[in-house]
């Protein structure tokens, strides 16, 4: 009955001009994230929606870079608790339409207090230890919270040893799951795409952000800068997959390349293999907008963890 | 990969909940690209623990979750373009296990590497490595198992095939496309060249039963070099049988052999095969239908067997001189004497001796009907001519050519030479130490249903307790499902060539995985899967074309002479025996003579071998006795007085 309800009044909204929409996609953003900051537009004087044209594949070899990561709560040194993780890195690289591994690393570490650490004594036997930086008193809800952020900033590092060895002897375009801002070396890459399908930052407000958001299949933003971001880098929207009926966010994601290269041909060329990339589908909740070549990195990742 | 590169593994042994590995089968998966396919033997080794393993069964799947998902990507259109990326897949293989070692504990396949077979492995994994070295070595080449670039031989053991521990071989498969004939020709090209001199002398019995199938085993064929290589592989020389001896029965004329083997060029080595009274009625049952058999009838026939035939038998209330039964006629004259003799007594006269006179007419008529069912087969004059029971020679060949009898006479010929090889054997004089009978058609001598038949019974027989005698029996049929279970059953060693899928639909074929079934279904000329006590899985091999000629081929090389006339005919009789017998001589010899004469006397000579057969002939001939023309009578045939016709 409810559901039945639900469906109606989707119907009656998108008549009056609303988007539809049933959930939103999974890893759109986390919410503690979500805010905007508006962005500098680039290409032309107000926020365009340009269509990319027919999808097109890489013409050279194509590499995909991704990390995974994965942490649990192993015990308590008072009130301060101790992480175990493991984080890796890889990078599959496509040779007549296979994907294999070329560069790899995988850490496993305990995060934690010093004195939590020290606590631990012996028991922690050969495994890497990593510190939880923070002046305040221990709180077990913040602790896990800062420990998260030293997985996430040690997957991160471990994504760039990865990327730096791929790069010191392939030439190969690499398309980097997430942004290239937070490494200066990626986001100068000319030969690097970032691919971000987490929207927890949005780039524009008002009406622009509508549009950005209303982005029609196989169609592409302006281009712009995001603010505050490490490493400058240019970026646009893409939408891979008609959104309408779904959510707004459906098939949507942000492309990044280094600032040498953004032009507005290569925007849409870069715009075009992408879109090639949609197929195969990804086994996955998000396959709307998680690649093929990405996916198999991470299958490839979580299959290899301890 | 060939078989230099086997150093490198072709997968990994994966084991799940659902889908665990255990002491009998295992799965594995391997890159899309290793040559390994369903049949391939493999070898898992972990921590001093090696497990031989054939592959069974295949899967393979892509990290899809729905086939719509597929679509929807493709846009609904399958003539889009291929995504830049290939799906992941997995080729993932089921192997079950023919071999521990060590073999205690048994515990379930290790999570290894896994390899594709060598030759040793080969010979571990069939346990061949038991009975193929040494100087008392029991191999028999069957053909060779070949994956992945390999190519390596597989041996039955003959101790096993032949008997005494287990034996007898059942080949199965459709016409045509299974190659059974010359699955058997081949291996029993096999045994005779490779049966070990310790195991004794060996000889073979073939039944010819359809068309020329079997008629030019002594005639080489043009092998290609892929069997020739086969052959060298195998250790064995691709030549024709040596020592081979064809017979056949007359034609109805009596003198013109009922075989398709009858060009001149393959000279006269078919014997006629030819029997009388006595080797008919021992084996009287075979050709009395099931209602014919009652304890009655059988009382009769033994008091003819043991009291008639072959002696001389006095009643004078019959005829006051004595019986001499030999021949059909003989006992023909007996009958009628006894019905005679019952006639003459008149009320009270249905019985002779005990015997009914319904039952006495009822075997007259059944063994009247044989000489004219089996005509060329049984003579009417007694003479026999059959096989050299008792001088069976080492790796010798006999074929019978039966194709053109009446299936009743091939019934009576199979029971009989069988049940005489069986007693030869059970007194070890028949001159070998074992002798292989193979029957095509089994379906059609021992049905899983239908009437109990003398036949059926005789290779049930056979089939059980043949390997102690050193009988050994290799059949052929297309439906083994067909055939009486616990004849088929108790063939030690079984070959299936291409098979019909109805058949393998039936519960026989139930412990194949359907992998196996469908390659059973489509299995290629040459290839065999193979069943034998010391494989604990069936594993499929490939055999070469067999270095005689084949049925059709011999027919087209060697096509069959026309029938002679009579006494061109009894020329080429006598000239197997001499070829310097002037046709001219013979045919004076004969002319005007009764044919019945002729071929009794040509019997006779047959049987003698003398060293003058001509002189031989004209003396059991006789002196010619000039037939009298009896003078015409005159006769006025009167008109028959016919009633007045008031119509005329």
């Amino acid at each position: 009955m409810f559901r039945a309800q639900c469906s109606q009044l989707r119907k009656s909204l998108a008549a009056e001009g609303l988007v539809a929409a049933t959930a939103p996609p999974e890893a759109a953003g986390r919410l503690e994230d979500a805010r905007v900051r508006p962005a500098r537009l680039l290409e032309g004087t107000a926020l365009q929606l340009r269509p990319v044209g027919a999808a097109t594949p890489c013409s050279g070899s194509l590499a995909f870079l991704d990390g995974v990561q994965r942490s649990e709560l192993v015990a308590y040194a008072g009130s301060s608790p101790l992480v175990v993780a493991e984080v890796a890195a890889a990078i599959r690289r496509r040779e007549d339409r296979r994907l294999r591994t070329i560069a790899e690393e995988r850490l496993l570490f305990v995060a934690g207090r010093a004195a939590s650490l020290a606590l631990a004594g012996g028991a922690l036997g050969g495994i890497e230890r990593h510190l939880i930086e923070d002046d305040g008193p221990a709180h077990p809800l913040r602790d896990l919270e800062l420990a998260r952020r030293l997985v996430d900033r040690i997957r991160g590092n471990l994504e760039l040893a990865v990327y730096d060895r791929f790069r010191a002897s392939h030439s190969d375009w690499l398309l980097v799951d997430g942004s290239l801002a937070a490494s200066p070396a990626l986001a100068a890459d000319p030969r690097a795409v970032g691919l971000s399908k987490s929207h927890a930052t949005l780039p524009f407000e008002g009406e622009d952000l509508d549009l950005y958001l209303r982005l029609p299949s196989g169609y592409r933003s302006s281009m712009f800068q995001p603010a505050g971001e490490q490493a400058p880098v240019v970026a646009w929207g893409l939408r891979l997959w008609p959104f309408e009926g779904r959510d707004l966010l459906h098939g949507f994601v942000r492309l990044e390349v280094a600032p040498s290269v953004a032009t507005t041909a290569h925007a849409d060329e870069i715009s075009r293999w992408v879109l090639a990339e949609r197929t195969p589908v990804s086994a996955d909740a998000r396959w709307d907008r998680l690649l093929y070549g990405i996916h198999s990195v991470e299958q490839y990742l979580k299959a290899g963890m301890r | 990969m060939n078989a230099g590169n086997r150093t490198a593994p072709i997968g990994r042994v994966v084991a799940t909940e659902q889908k665990p590995s255990t002491p009998h089968q295992f799965y594995f998966w391997a890159a899309a690209s290793a040559p390994v396919g369903i049949g391939a033997i493999v070898r898992v080794e972990a921590d001093g623990h090696t497990v031989h393993a054939v592959v069974t069964d295949g899967a393979a799947y892509a990290d899809l979750l729905s086939a719509m998902h597929e679509v929807l990507a493709s846009d609904g259109d399958p003539a889009a373009p291929l995504p830049p990326s290939a799906r992941a897949e997995i080729r993932l293989y089921l192997a079950s296990v023919l071999r521990h070692e060590p073999p205690e504990p048994l515990q379930p396949v290790p999570l290894a590497s896994v390899w594709l077979a060598t030759d040793d492995d080969v010979k571990v994994a069939l346990r061949m490595d038991g009975y193929c070295d040494g100087d008392r070595a029991t191999g028999v080449p069957v053909g060779v198992y070949v994956a992945g670039g390999l190519e390596a031989p597989v041996l039955l053991d003959c101790d096993f095939l032949l008997g005494p521990e287990a034996a007898h071989l059942n080949i199965s498969g459709v016409s045509g496309l299974a190659t059974k004939t010359s699955a058997a020709q081949f291996l029993l090209s096999s045994i005779f060249q490779t049966f070990p001199s310790h195991k004794g002398s060996i000889a073979a019995v073939c039944f010819n039963v359809k068309g020329p199938d079997l008629c030019f085993l002594d005639q080489p064929a043009a092998l290609g070099e892929d069997d020739r290589r086969l052959y060298e592989r195998l250790g064995l020389s691709p030549e024709p049988f040596q020592g081979v001896h064809y017979y056949a029965p007359f034609k109805a004329d009596g003198v013109n052999l009922n075989t398709l083997r009858t060009h001149p060029s393959l000279g006269d080595c078919t014997a006629p095969l030819v029997w009388g009274l006595r080797e008919i009625l021992d084996y009287a049952e075979v050709v009395m239908n099931r209602d014919d058999i009652d304890a009655k009838a059988d009382a009769f026939i033994d008091f003819l067997a043991e009291r008639v035939v072959g002696r001389t038998f006095q009643d004078e209330l019959l005829r006051r001189e004595p019986f001499e039964v030999q021949t059909f006629a003989d006992l023909e004259q007996f009958f009628r004497a006894i019905f005679d003799f019952l006639e003459a007594v008149g009320r009270g006269g249905e019985v002779w001796r005990t015997h009914h006179v319904a039952t006495i007419r009822k075997v007259r008529n059944r063994l009247g009907n044989i000489s004219t069912r089996a005509k060329g087969l049984v003579t009417d004059d007694g003479a026999s001519n059959d096989l050299p029971w008792g001088a069976f020679e080492d790796r010798s060949l006999h074929v019978l050519d039966v194709a053109g009898l009446d299936p009743l006479a091939q019934d009576l010929v199979f029971a009989r030479v069988v049940s005489r090889l069986r007693e030869h054997l059970e007194r070890r004089d028949l001159g070998v130490d074992h002798v292989v009978v193979f029957v095509d058609e089994l379906n059609k001598y021992a049905p899983s249903d239908g009437p109990d038949s003398y036949v059926r019974k005789m290779l049930l027989d056979l089939s059980e307790r043949g390997r102690y005698l050193g009988l050994v029996l290799f059949s052929a049929q297309q439906f083994r499902s067909q055939v009486m279970r616990r004849v088929v059953g108790n063939a030690g060693t079984a070959l299936f060539g291409r098979m019909d899928p109805d058949e393998l639909a039936t519960p026989g074929y139930g412990t194949l995985s359907a992998a196996t079934r469908s390659k059973l279904a489509a299995l290629p000329k040459g290839e065999l899967m193979l069943r034998h006590p010391h494989f604990t899985q069936p594993v499929f091999v490939r055999f070469p074309r067999p270095a005689v000629l084949t049925g059709r081929e011999g027919v087209t090389r060697f096509p069959p002479s026309p029938d002679l006339p009579f006494a061109d005919a009894v020329v080429r009789q006598l000239r197997t025996l001499d070829q310097d017998i002037s046709a001219d001589a013979v045919r004076e010899l004969i002319h005007g003579r009764r044919e019945d004469d002729v071929r009794r006397a040509l019997g006779a000579t047959r049987r003698a071998r003398p060293d003058d057969p001509l002189s031989y002939f004209r003396s059991v001939l006789g002196r010619r006795i000039q037939t009298e023309t009896p003078a015409e009578r005159r006769h006025v045939v009167r008109p028959v007085p016919m009633p007045e016709d008031p119509y005329l």
